[in-house]
């Protein structure tokens, strides 16, 4: 895993210009390190994740992210309302959402909101860099 | 398409363009060849008019003759002095006119008009002579006159001249009119190669007007066939297929298949809201609405549009056209028509997948099925073969019972609820069997049936069509008992003839395989009721222990009724007895209670004691629940002393519980073990101290012989 890091590090080093910041939002501490250690997309940095909406919020203003892994059920403020509101702050950022929520109707209910991407939980490794690979095309 | 469509329009240019050109050619041919057949037809008068003129000189010059030698004959001159006036007249004419024609300036014609120009001076003295030429004397006769003679003299004169002068002037009209010829056949030749071209471009000009209609019609019939096969397309395809605009209202094209599915025709300008609105629920039409608009967007990719697709699986409930619903499952998929300027179209295929669903359903409804069979089988392997048989046999007594009940006939509403009553028991008793023996698939079965007869009670009113579902409820129970008893003898036969699984059913049951042929039922009973009380335990969350003792003595004739009013015993003393863990802490008791069994022969018969160490019943508790199920009056409750609402628990239809499970709530449990002790000539009694304990003591009278089963 070390090696990962190491690996991600020198691409991030290599490619310092087009570096992409990245937030993981999920209530989960489990799925939140599941994801940081998971991505190996070149030139995303992680700057910051937050377990429910309203943290979430917080750090996006703070941190100012281009990507964000986005939970939909959470406490406090779910991701449907947190969506909405990122986009709100800044049209441009691309957010993937990662749900258990099988249901087509979150989906719909999220990729109107602003969401770009929609990753159904449990996922494994290859589908979580698809996915980021698409959201930044 | 588009490609042929560019190409058919540059063949429409350059048929045309061609189609014009030949226009033009042919005009320009016929408008030269009028002017030059208007310029051969004045050339043909005008050779004509030389052809003629040829031989005037010479009669000019004959006349003059004539008229010399009448003159010298003194014959009447007058008529040959008149003709030759006209002929000269008429050449005269006729020669200004040829000058004044297209051949003017010919120069034949310039020397033909000179000589005539000569002629004048001689003629004209001729021409104008207009005395008498003669003068009558006896003497001499007819003599020229003085004026006459000058007048012979001049036709002398001319007469010579002209016949000097007619070679000549014959010679230069004939050369003039084989000049006019030769510009007459020049023009005829030009114009029959003007002709020629003319026939050649009208040629040109049908043969492209025949090219363009005959490429035009098989583009036409092409277009037609297209037309007809992409008709049959959809008339035949089983999907429905319709395009979306960017208004989200289907196109004038669809297939035929959408009738079938939607019920209706007029697709062409609906809106896909309306097609779905009266069909889906409005939470499921505003999904729906949602994904399309975001269909129209370009922020999704056409793979993530498709997996979060809502109608992949749409539940529509429509008319079957018979007065009644049915439900449909239709198969939603989209794709997006790109045109030059981004998203065109949104093709939209729905395909009816309502026998897949219901395959897929059957399918998980036989694997669950299968599912359970296992369970049932594993939970049959810990049964003892001669319990379950007993078991089996009893329960089909039970049911056939119960099938003898539905088929009572009745009439008032009373004697149907009496008939629910007598239901309700006897299932009660099977499924309090089944769950001692664990058979889990079994109980379920009872339970729903219960639950049937339990509805069936709430209802106002009663007929015999409300039982008509228990009939068949029941059939299916009777049916799943046979698959069990099936099995059961598979089971035994197999546990018989493979050692191994004899050696592992062996090993599993502490009495070894001999013991299962030395039936020893009541043996057989308390290990089932130990089984039964881990069951209860791990399902209402209590701790307690079960002790037992004496069930050895039970005599044979007395084993079923045992049986029965101890699994119920049992099953009462879980759910109302043993309070749970936490609350006998609280009331300073230990954690685990103790339910125990003790029968032994007394000096009148046997005695069954069955006690736990738990709540006890409460007096007031048990007159609230009777008052609540209205098993009681207010004025009885109140006059009641302990003795008799204590025996309110014998009372059919009795329960504290108010929530229905498996084990408990019914109502129906301790008036069965009531009248199975009563029916063998025994009497039941109850002892209790809230908080305490509760003990229930069976006498039953010495041995008969006759066995009795639960009736």
């Amino acid at each position: 895993m070390s090696g990962m890091r190491n690996r991600n590090a020198k691409a991030l080093n290599g490619n310092a210009k087009r570096c992409f910041k990245l937030m993981i939002v999920d209530d989960s501490n489990l799925m939140r390190r599941r994801i940081e250690r998971s991505q190996q997309f070149e030139g995303l940095q992680l700057v910051g994740t937050a377990g429910n909406g309203l943290d979430a919020l917080e750090l996006f203003k703070r941190t100012d992210p281009d990507v964000v892994t986005m939970d939909i059920t959470m406490p406090r403020m779910d991701g449907i309302e947190c969506i909405g509101q990122l986009v709100a702050l800044k049209p441009a950022v691309r957010i993937l959402v990662i749900s258990a929520l099988a249901d087509k109707a979150t989906a719909v209910e999220a990729m109107e909101r602003g969401a770009n991407g929609f990753l159904e939980k449990p996922f494994t490794d290859r589908q979580l860099n698809e996915a980021i690979a698409e959201l930044m095309r | 398409m588009t490609l042929a469509g560019t190409e058919r329009r540059r063949r429409q240019l350059i048929t045309a363009g061609l189609g014009t050109a030949l226009t033009l050619v042919m005009g320009t041919v016929l408008i030269m060849g009028f002017r030059l057949a208007t310029h051969v037809r004045a050339n043909i008068g005008s050779l004509q008019t030389a052809s003629t003129l040829q031989t005037y000189p010479e009669e000019i010059s004959q006349q003059l003759n004539s008229l010399r030698d009448r003159l010298e004959v003194r014959a009447y001159s007058g008529q040959a002095l008149a003709d030759l006036q006209g002929t000269v007249k008429r050449f005269d004419q006729m020669l200004n006119e040829l000058g004044v024609s297209a051949e003017s300036d010919s120069p034949q014609l310039h020397r033909a008009l000179q000589l005539w120009h000569q002629y004048a001076p001689v003629l004209d003295p001729v021409l104008s002579f207009n005395a008498q030429p003669y003068v009558d004397s006896d003497t001499t006769g007819s003599s020229l006159s003085r004026e006459g003679r000058q007048y012979y003299a001049e036709v002398k004169r001319a007469q010579l001249f002209a016949s000097d002068s007619a070679g000549p002037l014959q010679a230069q009209l004939a050369a003039l009119a084989a000049t006019l010829q030769r510009t007459c056949s020049d023009a005829a030749a030009r114009l029959r190669i003007l002709l020629l071209a003319g026939v050649l471009a009208a040629l040109a000009l049908a043969g492209a007007a025949g090219y363009f209609r005959l490429t035009r019609s098989s583009h036409e019939r092409a277009a037609r066939e297209a037309q007809e096969q992409t008709r049959d397309i959809l008339k035949t395809v089983h999907e429905g297929f319709f395009l979306l605009d960017a208004d989200y209202r289907i196109g004038s094209v669809w297939s035929e298949a959408l009738t079938r599915m939607f019920g209706r025709r007029d697709f062409a300008g609906l809106s896909f809201e309306e097609l779905l609105k009266d069909l889906v629920a409005p939470a499921t039409l505003a999904t729906a609405t949602k994904y399309i608009k975001l269909l129209w967007g370009d922020r999704a990719h056409e793979n993530l549009m498709r997996s979060i697709n809502p109608l992949g699986q749409l539940e529509i409930v429509m008319d079957n056209g018979h007065g009644g619903k049915e439900t449909r499952y239709l198969e939603f998929d989209f794709h997006r028509v790109m045109g030059p300027e981004g998203i065109k179209h949104v093709l939209c295929a729905v395909g009816d997948i309502t026998s897949s669903v219901l395959l897929a359903r059957e399918l998980q409804e036989s694997q669950e099925n299968a599912n359970a069979q296992v369970d049932m089988m594993l939970g049959m392997l810990h049964v003892e073969p001669l319990q379950l048989m007993a078991f089996l046999d009893s329960a089909e007594t039970s049911l056939n019972l119960v099938n003898g009940i539905l088929r009572e006939p009745a009439r008032s509403d009373t004697e149907f609820r009496k008939k629910l009553g007598g239901l309700f028991r006897e299932l009660h008793g099977i499924k309090g069997e089944a769950s001692a023996l664990n058979l889990k698939s079994v109980a379920s079965r009872v339970h729903a049936l219960e639950d049937m007869v339990a509805d069936c009670k709430k209802k106002p009113e009663l007929s015999g069509n409300d039982f008509l579902p228990l009939v068949l409820k029941l059939d299916d129970l009777l049916a799943h008992l046979r698959s069990v008893r099936e099995m059961g003898a598979r089971l035994t036969t197999l546990k018989e003839t493979a050692p191994a699984a004899a050696a592992a059913v062996a090993a599993a049951a502490p009495h070894g395989s001999a013991a299962l042929r030395q039936s020893r039922p009541v043996e057989d009973l308390s290990r089932a009721l130990q089984a039964m009380a881990e069951r209860l335990a791990e399902e209402h969350a209590k701790r307690f222990r079960l002790t037992v003792a004496g069930l050895t003595e039970v005599p044979p004739s007395y084993a079923a009724t045992v049986k029965d009013c101890l699994i119920q015993m049992l099953r009462n003393a879980a759910v109302h007895g043993i309070e749970p863990p936490e609350v006998r802490r609280a009331h300073t008791k230990q954690d685990v209670g103790v339910v125990s069994v003790h029968f032994r022969k007394v000096s009148e018969g046997y005695e069954l004691v069955f006690e736990d160490d738990g709540a006890g019943i409460a007096v007031e508790a048990l007159k609230a629940a009777a008052l609540r199920q209205r098993l009681i009056s207010e004025d009885q409750a109140h006059g009641m002393d302990t003795r008799a609402a204590m025996a309110l628990i014998f009372r059919p239809g009795f329960s504290t519980q108010e929530d229905v499970s498996m084990d408990a709530g019914r109502g129906v449990g301790m008036d069965v073990v009531a009248r199975s002790v009563y029916a063998l000539g025994g009497r039941i009694g109850v002892s209790t101290h809230p908080g305490r304990f509760t003990r229930f003591k069976i006498l039953l009278p010495a041995a008969r012989a006759v066995s009795s089963a639960v009736a």
